[in-house]
């Protein structure tokens, strides 16, 4: 039988991981909203990302935390670039071509990252984030409350953006309607170039935070890539609130899953519910359109 | 799309210059068995490609899973054999079965109108990712062997040779179900679902039904080859549901060029035969070269060359044509 403590421990566990979930699936759900494209390499990038957390973590000595304000203008810039060289030259293709260069792009990363590293997981040493605290019952991880505690800080972030500012009214309005954003003056273009860079400096942010408790390995991307798809299709067009309501909903089933069933049945858990929102709500549980 | 044109006494030359090649080589072989191992796989992962050329190319949706249906389909037809005693030559429509249904459970919810093409994508890479975890749970991480017996009721041989010939007229009859189709209505079908889902809607065509159909041939024969692909590799295990295989197959397949068979062909023998020569050159030290050839082409094809390997064979037959 399953203690209450334990059902109590793992929800909390789930809703922390829910937000973390969130803000990992909020870039390729900003994508997917303004470009009408799913990026395949989407956890890939996470992948070779928490190698970079890794790799300057350990060479500089410092905290994973700290790695997230060089990789974010890194990333940045290479989302731009993976946007210009890449996808830029597809976008008025047939679906299936579109969705097989980032297969392309994933299945590459994957590899260089195995032939450069090995199978091998690896971990950060350390963490400043490496204790934890007792409430009641409860054990609760600071590494993974700073990571729920951050993404919902980089969420709000984000919603202000999408509402204050100038490009982020345009990323809204382009969600909304592409026709008539581009004849409202939009420059499409740049804000496609714009937001792919954005989303994968999200990515970045997020793999420092996974590499404060995690470890990473060639194929860490296949996991998240799975979660950031099924988020993406509950929640991804109702918004910022949309992706952290199915961001939640993802990790308190995946943990409650592992608690009911085996820890190894924790992805048929999200996989069913992806299935069964497909075949329910295909326009998501939290969608407008 | 097709290369040599459509008469029939054109497909009936194409035919024979398949089965012709097919036959040379093994004489080329000369009896080594690893070469003629390879080339058994090699022809038997061409006609996973030309059966994923029937939803990929003529109806135009991403399939990801391709060894989902490969694993399902031998891993029932083993075990029928092994568990119950039914010939494999019975077992394997019981395991092409498994395949369709399951495909079809897929099918049915994605292929709906106005679901986008990349949810279809997602569902079958997640699936065999899904397959993989709970086979594990379910299998162990034990290999299975098959009974020693061989025999043609059992679809098993001892000599590569007539594992080879086997596979060559699958292959066959997978490129005949091909071209059945596509000079079929639902073949035609299938090209506008392609071109324009909207249209096709509009002008009255059932755009999930046909999908659907496609996706049943399509996994049906997936789930054939799944027992003579553990028959090549000697042993079963959970292992069989692996993403990179089934990504390579619709790599292979947009890499040959939608809609083409004999494009398709061409890619999965070149394609596979480099593969397998980088991961036994350079596996131990560099393991996924293979894999990152296969990535860096498909990214090259996809924003250079859209129609693939098909796409020049016709820019040749062009030529060539303007010549005479």
């Amino acid at each position: 039988m399953i203690s209450p403590e334990l059902l109590l421990q793992n929800s909390v566990d789930g809703i922390f991981l829910g937000l973390f979930y969130s803000l990992v699936a909020m870039g390729l759900a900003l994508i997917f909203g303004v470009m009408d494209i799913i990026n395949f390499a989407h956890g890939d990038l996470l992948m070779i990302a928490a190698y970079f957390v890794w790799l300057t973590s350990v060479d500089l000595s410092v905290d994973p935390t700290v790695t997230a304000l060089l990789l974010i203008p890194l990333f940045f810039i290479i989302g731009i670039g993976i946007f210009f060289g890449m996808i830029q030259p597809v976008l008025g293709k047939e679906p299936l071509i579109q969705i097989a260069v980032t297969v392309g792009l994933g299945l590459i990363l994957q590899n260089i990252a195995l032939a450069m590293f090995k199978a091998q997981p690896k971990a950060v040493p350390y963490s400043i984030f490496n204790f934890s605290y007792s409430l009641g019952p409860l054990t609760i991880y600071a590494s993974k409350l700073f990571i729920a505690v951050i993404s919902i800080v980089t969420m709000y972030a984000l919603n202000v953006f999408l509402n204050k500012t100038y490009i982020g009214l345009a990323m809204r309005s382009t969600t909304d309607n592409r026709e008539v954003a581009q004849l409202m003056g939009i420059n499409t273009r740049m804000l496609y170039a714009v937001t792919f860079g954005l989303g994968v400096a999200l990515i970045a942010l997020s793999s420092s935070l996974w590499m404060t408790f995690g470890q990473v390995q060639p194929y860490l991307g296949t996991s998240f890539s799975l979660i950031s798809w099924v988020i993406v299709a509950m929640g991804g067009l109702g918004g910022i609130t949309g992706v952290v309501y199915s961001g939640l909903i993802v990790g308190v089933a995946e943990s409650l899953g592992s608690l009911f069933l085996t820890p190894s049945a924790r992805m048929a858990v999200v996989y069913i519910i992806f299935f069964l929102v497909l075949w329910f709500r295909p326009r998501g549980l939290f969608g407008r359109r | 799309m097709v290369a040599f044109g459509t008469g029939s006494k054109k497909i009936a030359l194409e035919l024979l210059v398949i089965a012709i090649l097919l036959a040379v080589i093994p004489l080329v072989l000369m009896g080594n068995a690893y070469y003629e191992l390879l080339a058994a796989t090699v022809v038997l992962f061409s006609s996973m490609v030309v059966a994923w050329n029937i939803i990929g190319g003529y109806a135009g949706q991403l399939d990801l899973g391709a060894f989902a249906y490969v694993g399902v389909g031998g891993i029932i037809t083993s075990e029928l054999w092994i568990k119950a005693g039914i010939p494999p030559l019975l077992g394997i429509f019981a395991g092409g079965a498994a395949s369709l249904l399951i495909a079809v459970i897929i099918g049915i919810p994605t292929f709906r109108f106005g679901i986008k093409e990349v949810w279809y994508a997602l569902l079958t890479a997640a699936l065999v990712v899904i397959f993989n975890n709970l086979s594990r749970v379910l299998m162990g991480p034990t290999d299975y062997y098959l009974p020693p017996k061989t025999g043609i009721i059992y679809l098993k041989f001892n000599s590569y040779e007539i594992m080879y010939a086997i596979a060559s007229v699958i292959l066959i009859l997978t490129v005949l179900a091909n071209l059945a189709i596509e000079r079929s209505k639902i073949g035609y079908y299938l090209k506008s679902i392609r071109e324009d889902e909207l249209a096709a809607e509009m002008i009255g065509i059932d755009t999930r039904r046909y999908k659907l159909y496609a996706l049943m041939i399509y996994s049906f024969f997936l789930g054939v080859m799944g027992y003579i692909y553990i028959v090549l590799a000697a042993s079963f295990s959970y292992r069989m549901f692996d993403s990179s295989s089934s990504l390579s197959i619709a790599i292979m397949g947009i890499i040959g060029g939608l809609g083409s068979i004999e494009g398709g062909i061409v890619s999965a023998m070149v394609l596979r035969s480099l593969g397998e020569y980088f991961r036994s050159s350079f596996g131990s030290t560099v393991p996924g070269l293979d894999l990152l050839l296969y990535g860096i082409v498909l990214v090259i094809v996809g924003i250079f060359q859209p129609e693939g390997i098909a796409g020049i064979i016709n820019r040749i037959n062009k030529a060539m044509k303007k010549k005479r």
